[in-house]
């Protein structure tokens, strides 16, 4: 897949470096099983993210409440989807709204990926057999070495819960590996839909598609490259589970003339406007709470997703 | 424009379409900005060849962050 070449990027092999440190930091301090050093860098990866995901959060929240203003734009421009994404993305300029993610943290996934990849090929001299073989070794040494570097090896434990023999080896290489492999599709199919949640339907559909076409490429990398994988698409749809339910109940600050002018037709009365005003007075907190809400569900109920 | 000197930019528009093609379909986002920053980098690198251009698509790349606000950027 990737040229042997790029190995000698001086960039790359310090991002090796960087992950082998980090790999060797969980495993030899922290004691945790190689596999386990894997998914416990790549959380430690998406924890640096997350306060990206507040911002997402925020902007989400805000998406909610500007949802009329916004549909009325799509219909407006519903014959033209080229000036309605550009009036949208006005729109979200004025509002100083972005729902969409920015390409920035996506990007920054990349060397941490590069970096994975290039440890678990070299996982051998990385971590096992670290002793170097002289480059003028006689026959009988190398033999020696190698045989000494094949123990090592076989008395380590690679596996990942017993149903991967090896992260190092290729995924292929034993049945678990095809297990999370199909795994890997499922979670990257989740993900995407978490991720793409402002993508058209078009857009959508080759999000869906595309992990059953680049299966065939992660299956010959190593094992725990598919398990950082599986770990990451993981944490997003968690992350994004979590972030829906946020945004459902947490009551932003609802534009004032918007409330007032929504709030008498979805209201069965209990949440004041003068109705009712006596019963609502004992829990003022609950009613002002829910009031918001319960418009907000509405509105999101009416949006596109 | 001359062809070899036009080669250095269709490098860069297919250094793109690779990106495209392997690392950003595998972690799929959408763009804050329209067009989105792989668009943008090709036609900036279209219209500025390579050097400029790439050097637009990166700073494009570095206001597509968290913190802006997206929207409507267009190479100039």
């Amino acid at each position: 897949m990737m040229h042997p070449l790029l190995a000698t990027v001086p960039v790359f092999s310090q991002l090796e470096d960087v992950m082998k440190h980090a790999l060797h930091f969980f495993h030899a301090s922290l004691g945790l099983p190689w596999a386990w050093a894997i998914v416990a860098t790549t959380a430690v990866v998406r924890m640096l993210l997350v306060p990206l995901m507040i911002r997402q959060l925020h902007s989400m929240q805000s998406l909610q409440q500007h949802a009329p203003e916004m549909k009325r734009i799509q219909q407006k421009f519903k014959h033209d989807k080229q000036k309605q994404n550009e009036e949208l993305m006005k729109f979200y300029r004025e509002n100083k709204i972005n729902p969409a993610a920015s390409c920035l943290p996506m990007l920054l996934q990349f060397p941490v990926f590069i970096a994975l990849y290039y440890t678990l090929r070299h996982f051998n001299t990385n971590f096992l057999c670290t002793t170097p073989l002289a480059a003028n070794a006689s026959k009988a040494a190398t033999a020696h070495w190698n045989a000494a570097c094949n123990a090592t090896v076989q008395h380590t434990d690679l596996s990942f819960l017993h149903f991967i023999p090896s992260i190092a080896d290729s995924a292929t290489a034993h049945w678990g590996g095809y297990v999370l492999l199909v795994v890997y599709v499922a979670s990257q199919m989740a993900s995407g839909l978490f991720m793409a949640t402002t993508a058209q339907k078009s857009q959508r559909v080759i999000f869906m598609l595309m992990p059953l076409m680049f299966v065939f490429v992660i299956a010959r990398f190593p094992a725990g490259l598919t398990l950082y994988w599986v770990t990451t698409n993981l944490w997003v749809v968690g992350q994004g589970l979590i972030t829906r339910r946020l945004v459902q109940r947490t009551p932003a600050p609802a534009p004032e003339k918007r409330s007032s002018r929504t709030a008498p037709k979805d209201d069965d009365g209990t949440s004041g406007n003068g109705a009712l005003p006596e019963p609502a007075a004992p829990k003022p907190a609950p009613a002002a709470t829910s009031q918001p809400r319960q418009v907000r569900r509405k509105k999101s109920s009416g949006r596109r997703r | 424009m001359n062809v070899v000197l036009r080669a250095p930019r269709y490098a860069g528009v297919g250094l793109v379409w690779a990106w495209r093609l392997t690392f950003g379909a595998l972690f799929p986002t959408t763009c804050k900005y329209e067009p989105s920053c792989s668009e943008y980098a090709i036609q900036a690198m279209r219209k500025h060849g390579i050097l400029k251009g790439g050097a637009l698509a990166g700073w494009r790349l570095l206001r597509c962050n968290p913190w802006s606000h997206g929207g409507h950027d267009p190479v100039r």
